[in-house]
């Protein structure tokens, strides 16, 4: 099977090239990852990341035939040859297949992905009942591979600025959480016109996630849980005067 | 309330709430063209001129111009963010299609209702 890889190694290389490979697949060699490591054999000097294999640590997201994706769990059948592969776009490479995710969880930690809770800590634990437990489904398994944040224009352009589709669809995971108390600080964290705004429904992080996640669908559910709050917010102070006058 | 939205405290809603609104605004604008249009079916300088002609509908027309130049400068703006990373040529795209949608404000204005 046929291969084009993207090879850098900034020690070595001034610029980036692809590489071809040529390489005979054994039996059982079912996923891009497979045939990725059986590359590796004849060029050990070929850099990417792997773990689990199934799709659950998100080390191995990458662009395949221009479309990010996950080798372990990316089809060979379902590639067309040469099967060109690219580091994952709007991140420095460190090295071939492998790029710097900094950026990517700088954003992610900068909605607080973590429950805000400010009751005492009960005996067992903080219960949810089973709708609001639903609640999280189609957002607590995000495996935070990056595939929708770096094919994401918007991401690309202000990567500093906006938080990207994983971030907002965690920060969303935690603003339905039955047991978070900070919902108004989340939202107003996302204020700023370039952190949340910037979406403008490209899609494409909907397109390329590899466990079929709606990011959009979670980034839209924000928008409205702002205007909410503008609503809200001018009832109060509405309220406000209105306790003053009297 | 709208209005109150539409203050400084949420920037970010702010812009993306007027792009929604505008869009609105042309939506219903155009599927009332349309109408009119069909309706009416104007052939020739005279009949288009009669087209124009009814009060309320210059007034629309001009309401129609107004949503356009602020969902375009929205949008445009955005485009210019994104795509155009040096700042000092920002800006001036920035001031040019400023200039440009003042103009065809004015000259929408003139035309529909001096």
């Amino acid at each position: 099977m046929k291969f084009s890889i993207y090879r850098f190694n900034p020690d070595v290389d001034k610029k980036p090239y692809m590489q071809n490979y040529d390489v005979e697949l054994q039996e059982g060699d079912q996923m891009l990852l497979d045939a990725l490591l059986r590359i590796k054999d004849l060029d050990d000097s070929l850099s990417l990341r792997k773990s689990c294999r199934e799709g659950v640590c998100g080390s191995d997201s990458m662009n395949i035939n221009g479309k990010n994706g996950l080798a372990c769990i990316t089809k060979l059948t379902d590639l067309k040859e040469p099967v060109v592969l690219r580091p994952m776009p709007g991140l420095p490479v460190i090295r071939d297949l492998v790029v710097d995710m900094t950026q990517f969880f700088e954003n992610y930690n900068s909605v607080k992905p973590y429950l805000v809770n400010n009751d005492p800590p009960p005996e067992t634990e903080r219960l949810q009942s089973p709708a609001d437990r639903a609640k999280l489904d189609g957002l607590y398994e995000c495996i935070l591979c990056g595939a929708c944040t770096t094919s994401c224009p918007s991401f690309w352009w202000n990567p500093d600025k906006f938080v990207g589709p994983a971030g907002l669809m965690q920060a969303y995971r935690f603003m339905v959480d039955s047991r978070d108390q900070a919902l108004d600080a989340r939202l107003e964290d996302l204020e700023a016109p370039d952190r949340l705004y910037s979406c403008h429904n490209i899609m494409n992080c909907v397109e390329v996630c590899p466990k079929k996640l709606n990011p959009n669908a979670a980034i839209a559910k924000i928008k409205d849980l702002k205007f909410e709050q503008a609503r809200a917010h001018k009832n109060n102070a509405k309220k406000q005067i209105a306790i003053k006058v009297v | 309330m709208l209005i109150e939205l539409l203050t400084k405290r949420y920037p970010g809603m702010r812009a993306w709430l007027m792009q929604r609104l505008t869009a609105l605004l042309l939506a219903i604008y155009s599927v009332m063209a349309l109408v009119r249009f069909l309706l009416l079916q104007p052939n020739g300088y005279e009949a288009w001129v009669d087209f124009f002609q009814p009060c309320w509908w210059r007034f629309a027309s001009w309401l129609f111009w107004v949503s356009l130049s602020i969902h375009a400068w929205l949008g445009v703006r955005d485009v210019f963010k994104d795509y155009v990373p040096n700042a000092h040529v920002r800006s001036v795209l920035l001031k040019l299609l400023v200039v440009m949608l003042w103009l065809y404000w004015a000259w929408a204005t003139w035309l529909l209702l001096v």
